[in-house]
């Protein structure tokens, strides 16, 4: 850097949920924070803000991203999709099955694993150890993953062990 | 037993979909973090960073300064706020204050409050807050609190004793003195709650009117609380419960910042957020555990107890906390004898103040301690005595022709298939060691098979725990002019799916479409005064409620009812939420009907009938006690869920790591309301049950300082240290609760904690392993498997337990 000069604030522009975002951010903000209190898309959940829950997964680029370990910045020129632009209409496919197992019970990780589990591959899952090992990076508190895994295998076609 | 009576239910007993889950698996849930008010303003505290001090100074100069500051405050500051009350009059007073005033007891504890424009704002200016501790001597262990000359925490106490009931059965002794007798000690670690959503609290002063909406699993006992710290008006204050994102017993406690940020809003009048986070959360939010028992029993040569001693000894931390953390204490020395047939049972019980955050509820609250350490006394006395562990057990578990069983504590066990559930764990555990046995390999790889009973006190008394409450809750039902019904409950919905079930009681009882019922909790504006969902008590109480509520509904429909069919009001009945007369459906009239002829064509109300169609009504427990009678028996519960899990684990014996290969619940809450409900309170319960044998476990250093305040350092389990729960239900009606039900969300915790310790016994019985304490964490079980090697070769070693209290 060869100016002295601290630059507090920068211009971004994005897409978020498929929609152009133009606007002027602290540059440390967090991401989350952006998506949460700038943008008021409050479907995505802090839960530890250091990277090791999961809650606030988002989709950037096409890739799961932990909003708590970015910087609102980084998201300049990039597309995110959040848990309100994974939900169609209704819910979908993988939603369905998250209500039918009985997935959820506070539902404050929840928009994290769908996160997760949106840009996941379903041919590169053949078996419970593989999805387990998906959602290890996911944390939830109320439901023991039992139901959670039963979800995942009954939409991909998983026979559990 | 309050029973449906001449109506039929559809609804209960079914697996109706949550209609939760359409909101929150869409991101359209409300939490508190969630809600932004205009010119919000956010607070961040300032928390003690050393264990014990003096607290001197706090200096706001600087941090004053700081851009987007507003104000800053200390407990001095606090004008008009009071102490937290302390009910309990079986224990020393804690004075505590919403800010440490002049001495601080544990890393975390609040010292000031910083508000400013947003939270990055605080943050940096609660950094430059500058307080002048003189630091004082850290007491931070069971040991070192009772050491003679130790430093004391509250110098208006002669020692760090918060509670201290000895025991005295002359009857115990008596038998202790003249039998062969075993002894053993147990100790379960320090743990955290943590749901995945910490705490948080926004409040704002409109009107006069203080609104509260906090992460809170009793919205009316935290308004009652407030008003009485703030000194305001109750009816001034408003508490809105949004969702919850979990509570687990660490969100029924009437905390600091919740005051102090009610008390921001009507200083500043401009709305003020606060939201924890999780290194926040991990220093000042209730943990619990931490707990040690010791016992000494005699037993008969079938390996059966005759007559059993306990010590409880527990460390509350500093023990600053509104609803104090000593009473799991008391529920560890009530749970210890399960449903085993103890004839004689005294126990001493002593709570200790220690420089660690203080403890409070968690899911299980005592009985995960309590089932621990009889699981593996039984299991060594067994050994003394010559006898297979499960023989012994056999001879001591509850059958049916003992119900209701009196149990030398007070509990008065009313219902439970607790041989039966024992056996079939039993059954179940053996098949799956026997398949394990098949496939797994290896020479330094030991299978174990592991299990467990307990009985569950369910709707528990809240004056044993508080001083103040007692037991019962309210629910009140309105039907609109359309038909709909809107109902209203004094428990809180913390994740657990509440509303389904709430939702399913009111359709059934009211016979009408489930989709027709809308259900209103966690805000004390439209409810009732209620007590909240802890205890395990939530399902019981809003049925109780409903039920009675829906009921004078009822009645009063059927006058009205008979008005419109000009029949004879004895003649008309209900069917599938129709009013006809007996024998014929048409005509008939709908809740639309004289719900309408009730609010709005009231003059279409037979004479005598006032407008209006809905009822409130409370249900408090029937059959438990809130007090000890002369003997200090006390049964503080008013239903006993009971349960019996099993499991198989592999030990490596060169890394000392256990993997949970099955894990076995059979489970009996009674009537189940929604199977899938339950099901699923089950695996989180067990779960955390797990977390607590295997992997999480507050640790401070030797001066007090946390060594955990991280997840990458607490270690909650994911997907992959979790195992497949295999679930089965018994159902054992409770005699005196509504429909039969008993409460099902703490159970699941209570036994993995005693699976695990005595599979790994199992695993390593050739080694002479015997697992005293929790965590088992490879570090200290190798140190146990060398332990007992040494021991056996003849050496002595230090401790032969599976403990690591310093892991």
């Amino acid at each position: 850097m060869s100016t002295a000069q601290a630059v507090s604030h920068f211009a971004i522009s994005c897409e978020v949920n498929g929609t152009t975002v133009d606007r002027v951010v602290a540059v440390r903000q967090l991401l989350a924070d952006f998506i949460r209190e700038d943008l008021g898309l409050t479907g995505t959940h802090l839960g530890c803000e250091h990277g090791v829950c999961g809650a606030c997964t988002v989709v950037l680029d096409g890739e799961a991203v932990r909003s708590c370990l970015a910087l609102a910045v980084q998201a300049d020129g990039r597309s995110i999709t959040t848990i309100e632009g994974l939900s169609g209409d209704g819910l979908t496919s993988m939603q369905q099955a998250f209500r039918r197992a009985h997935a959820l019970q506070c539902g404050f990780c929840t928009p994290g694993f769908i996160a997760t589990l949106s840009v996941a591959d379903p041919s590169d899952y053949h078996d419970e150890a593989g999805v387990r090992q998906l959602i290890s990076g996911n944390l939830c508190r109320c439901t023991g993953y039992e139901n959670i895994v039963a979800a995942v295998c009954e939409e991909w076609g998983i026979e559990r062990s | 037993m309050p029973d449906w009576g001449d109506l039929v239910p559809r609804l209960f007993g079914a697996r109706v979909e949550r209609r939760e889950d359409a909101a929150l698996l869409t991101g359209q849930g409300r939490y508190v973090a969630d809600i932004r008010l205009p010119g919000m303003l956010e607070a961040t505290f300032v928390r003690s960073h050393v264990a014990h001090a003096e607290l001197r100074r706090v200096d706001f100069s600087s941090a004053l300064k700081a851009p987007g500051v507003v104000a800053a405050f200390a407990a001095a500051d606090l004008t008009g706020v009071r102490e937290f009350p302390d009910y309990i009059s079986w224990q020393r007073e804690v004075r505590q204050f919403p800010l440490q005033r002049d001495r601080v007891r544990y890393v975390g504890a609040p010292v000031a409050v910083v508000v400013a424009s947003n939270r990055y704002e605080a943050e940096d200016a609660a950094e430059l807050v500058e307080v002048d501790y003189a630091e004082l001597p850290a007491v931070l262990s069971i040991e070192e609190a009772l050491a003679p000359g130790a430093p004391r925490l509250f110098e208006e106490w002669p020692d760090n004793k918060v509670m201290d009931l000895p025991e005295h059965d002359p009857e115990v002794d008596r038998i202790l003195a003249s039998s062969p007798t075993v002894s053993g000690r147990y100790r379960m670690q320090r743990q955290a709650p943590c749901p995945m959503e910490t705490r948080g609290v926004v409040a704002e002063l409109v009107h006069g009117r203080l609104t509260v909406w906090s992460s809170q699993q009793s919205p009316h006992i935290l308004r009652t609380t407030l008003a009485t710290v703030l000194g305001i008006p109750e009816s001034t204050i408003r508490v809105v419960t949004p969702d919850i994102g979990g509570g687990f017993g660490g969100k029924t406690h009437q905390y600091p910042e919740e005051v102090v940020v009610a008390w921001l809003a009507m200083r500043l009048r401009r709305p003020v957020r606060w939201i924890e986070d999780r290194a926040e959360h991990l220093v000042s939010a209730v943990q619990a555990r931490d707990e040690m028992i010791v016992l000494e029993g005699s037993y008969a040569p079938d390996g059966s107890i005759t007559a059993l001693r306990a010590e409880v000894i527990c460390d509350v931390g500093s023990g600053e906390i509104a609803m104090p953390g000593t009473c799991t204490s008391l529920v560890s020395a009530a749970c210890l004898t399960a449903a085993w047939k103890i004839p004689h049972y005294a126990t001493s019980v002593t709570c200790v103040v220690t420089n660690k955050t203080p403890s409070g509820a968690y899911r299980g609250f005592g009985a995960p301690e309590a089932v621990l350490a009889i699981e593996r006394f039984i299991s060594r006395v067994a050994l003394t005595a010559g006898v297979d562990p499960i023989e012994a057990r056999r001879k001591m578990i509850l059958d049916p022709e003992d119900l209701p069983y009196m149990q030398p504590s007070g509990n008065r066990i009313d219902s439970g298939s607790h041989r039966a559930a024992f056996e079939r764990a039993i059954e179940l555990g053996q098949a799956a060691l026997a398949r394990r046995r098949q496939e797994t390999a290896g020479d330094r790889v030991r299978l174990g098979l592991g299990y467990c009973q307990y009985v569950e006190p369910t709707v528990p008394s809240y004056f044993g725990t508080t001083g103040y409450w007692t037991a019962y809750d309210s629910s009140s039902i309105s039907i609109h002019p359309d038909g709909g019904v809107r109902v209203s409950c004094g428990v809180a919905a913390i994740g657990q799916g509440t509303e389904t079930t709430i939702a399913a009681v009111t359709a059934d009882a009211l016979q009408v479409p489930i989709e027709e019922v809308t259900v209103v909790v966690g805000d004390t504006d439209s409810c009732a005064y209620g007590l909240g969902s802890w205890g395990s008590r939530s399902a019981v109480v809003f049925t109780g409620s409903i039920l009675r509520a829906a009921e004078i509904v009822r009645q009063k429909a059927s006058k009205i009812a008979a008005s419109l069919l000009e029949a004879a009001e004895p003649d008309v009945v209900m069917e599938e939420g129709r009013f006809h007369v007996r024998g014929s459906s048409t005509p008939a009239v709908g809740w639309a009907d004289v719900a309408t002829a009730a609010c709005v064509r009231t003059i279409d109300l037979p004479d005598g009938v006032e407008p209006g169609l809905d009822a409130s009504a409370t249900y408090e427990p029937p059959n438990l006690d809130h007090r000890p009678d002369a003997e200090g028996r006390m049964n503080g519960a008013a239903t006993w869920a009971n349960g019996s899990h099993s499991g198989v684990v592999a030990v490596d014996l060169d890394t000392g790591g256990v993997r949970i290969l099955d894990y076995i619940v059979v489970h009996d809450c009674g009537r189940v309301i929604n199977p899938t409900i339950v099901e699923g309170q089950v695996h989180g319960a067990v779960a955390q049950g797990i977390a607590g044998a295997l992997y999480e476990q507050i640790v401070h250093d030797s001066g007090g300082q946390p060594q955990t305040a991280s997840f990458m350092d607490y270690l909650l389990p994911s997907a992959t240290e979790v195992p497949r729960l295999v679930v089965e239900h018994f159902e054992s009606p409770a005699p005196e609760t509504p429909l039969g039900i008993k409460g099902v969300g703490e159970a699941g915790t209570i036994g993995p904690g005693a699976v695990i310790a005595n599979a790994v016994s199992d695993a390593l019985s050739e080694l002479g392993v015997d697992i005293t304490e929790t965590p088992i964490t490879n570090r200290s079980l190798l140190r146990a498997i060398a332990a007992a090697g040494a021991s056996r070769r003849g050496a002595s070693p230090e401790e032969p337990s599976g403990g690591d209290a310093a892991a």
